[in-house]
């Protein structure tokens, strides 16, 4: 297989956005473009748009050749949407990285869009339910946060973790976001804001848990040859993998503290790129919820399973710990435009690993790690380098 | 009405519908069931028309106990989608050594614990376009 690189990455503005969801694509076409001014849209062979509900928020379908002919490419080796739930972004950049890494295309643009907030606010929190089975779940009213609040309340049960150590996880990503241009939030959180803060689904309250927002971004990922030829400092893929335990709640492992899917997908991307959990520098992991963060310490393997409470609690998931753990400010801080996380979080790791990070860099960041999750059972961890390896 | 892009939360429960309407009759006259593998006599929850274990789609309907016990369960209070209201007590009942994710209807949050004990009550919902009516498998506490 050939040596694939992201060589250009941009996002749009994330939040409540006034703006379409054709504007947002435009937005982050426009940002990853210009961070590779060699590259014109004529150039790129291939698109991947990540997306998930545009059919219920856009009553729209055939997203990637509108995002094509948005852009200004004519795909002439691919041209696909991904839909696969919050995990969209990163799965189209698995798709990107093998016809890649085949050697069936050059140069491929990945996308990920998503226009949520809606004309009425509840209608955006119906249109979540769809990610969860209709017939045996979104029936009930089920959507995200009580599925991850299942799994806060057995790890508080069985490891002793408490409010306060994922209100600091809240207050880490909400302090990242704040030195963020583009995050939904800007303005930070204290540790007495964020237990104060109301409660969504016991034990997790506002502050730990991400807003509905709108937003895009994008990455520009190349062969080899053609990386080497569009920048000095290509950001190398080295690892890539997903895994499922299932897709109903009740067909998870049987206690939802432990995410064994992740703990698989962890270490085959470790195994491909070559490297440990204790060779990541900088990670941008999946907080939907302040217990998912907190849940993936344990299964990447940063920490001892159980240790995820007083990981984040000692600060050993901040600067000047063991790993910086989403440094643009995460889902929390962000917000999760769905489609559109997976492919933000490539590209804040391709700025922090070539040094572009400003306020936010990662002190000498060389292994990047990417984790997306469609619920709690599905898992996709990336491996990106500073070396090809 | 707030402007909406309309949908039906509620699954179309009908033979003219699903393969699995014969849960829906029994659970109308207030039965838990579901479906055991012809192949392999595999008991599944939610019950299933094709066996994702041996390839089989013969099954037969077997009627559970009804009555479980609370494995875990979180209660939501805002956020919750159009149509529904909360608090709401979100529950996975472990039931005949199988696990089922429900709700709990009228349970006062404060009386719902780990290890509770619950029985069936099935919740009538909006009726199908067509005029039917539909039910979910809910749970109170015993
Ligand atoms: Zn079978």
């Amino acid at each position: 297989m050939r040596k694939v690189a992201l060589v250009g990455a941009g996002v749009s503005r994330f939040g409540v956005r006034k703006a379409s969801y054709r504007d947002l694509i435009w937005e982050a076409g426009k940002a990853c473009f210009d961070s590779v001014p060699a590259v014109k849209p004529k150039d790129v062979e291939g698109l991947v748009v990540g997306s998930v509900m545009p059919e219920r928020t856009a009553f729209q379908s055939h997203i990637s050749s509108l995002a094509a002919e948005a852009l200004g490419i004519r795909p002439s080796a691919l041209s696909a949407r991904t839909e696969h739930m919050c995990a969209s972004g990163t799965v189209g950049i698995r798709y990107a990285y093998a016809f890649i890494a085949a050697g069936l295309a050059d140069l491929v643009m990945v996308l990920g869009v998503e226009k949520l907030n809606q004309p009425a606010g509840e209608e955006a929190i119906l249109n979540m339910g769809t990610g969860v089975d209709r017939e045996w779940e979104a029936s009930f009213g089920l959507t995200a946060p009580p599925c991850f609040a299942l799994a806060a309340q057995r790890h508080m049960a069985q490891y002793g973790t408490t409010e306060e150590q994922l209100a600091r996880i809240g207050v880490k990503n909400h302090t990242h976001a704040s030195k963020n241009p583009n995050a939904h939030f800007q303005k930070g959180a204290t540790l007495a804001q964020v237990l104060g803060s109301r409660m969504i689904s016991s034990p997790l309250r506002l502050f730990m848990c991400s807003p509905i927002t709108d937003g895009a971004a994008a990455v520009l990922i190349a062969s080899e040859d053609r990386a080497r030829s569009l920048t000095d400092k290509p950001v190398w893929i080295r690892g890539t993998a997903q895994a499922l335990d299932g897709f109903q709640l009740t067909s998870l492992h049987e206690d939802y503290a432990h995410w064994p899917a992740l703990a698989r997908a962890a270490q085959s991307a470790y195994r491909m790129a070559g490297v440990t959990a204790r060779d990541v520098n900088v990670a941008e992991v999946h907080d939907c919820f302040a217990i998912a963060e907190l849940i993936a310490y344990e299964e990447l393997g940063f920490c001892g399973k159980g240790e995820g409470g007083p990981f984040a609690a000692q600060g050993r998931s901040d600067y000047g710990g063991d790993v910086v753990v989403n440094p643009r400010g995460g889902l929390i801080g962000c917000g999760h435009p769905l489609g559109a996380t997976g492919v933000a979080q490539a590209a804040e790791v391709y700025a922090q690993l070539r040094g572009e990070a400003g306020a936010r860099q990662a002190p000498d960041a060389a292994i990047g790690l990417t984790h997306n999750n469609s619920g709690m059972g599905e898992h996709v961890v990336m491996i990106y380098g500073r070396d090809a390896g | 009405m707030t402007y909406f892009r309309a949908t039906d939360p509620f699954p179309l429960e009908s033979a003219d519908h699903t393969k699995l309407h014969e849960f829906y009759t029994r659970l109308a006259a207030g039965r838990l069931a579901t479906t055991r593998c012809a192949g392999c006599r595999r008991l599944a929850w939610p019950p299933r028309a094709f066996c994702g274990e041996c390839g089989a789609d013969r099954f037969d309907w077997v009627d559970l106990s009804g009555e479980g016990t609370v494995h875990a369960f979180t209660v939501q209070e805002t956020g919750l989608p159009a149509g529904f209201q909360g608090p709401r007590v979100f529950a996975i009942v472990k039931i005949d050594g199988l696990r089922v994710f429900s709700i709990l209807v009228d349970a006062d949050p404060a009386k719902v614990a780990i290890g509770s004990a619950v029985r069936l009550s099935p919740l009538r919902v909006a009726d199908d376009p067509g005029g039917s009516a539909r039910w979910l498998p809910a749970f109170r506490l015993a």
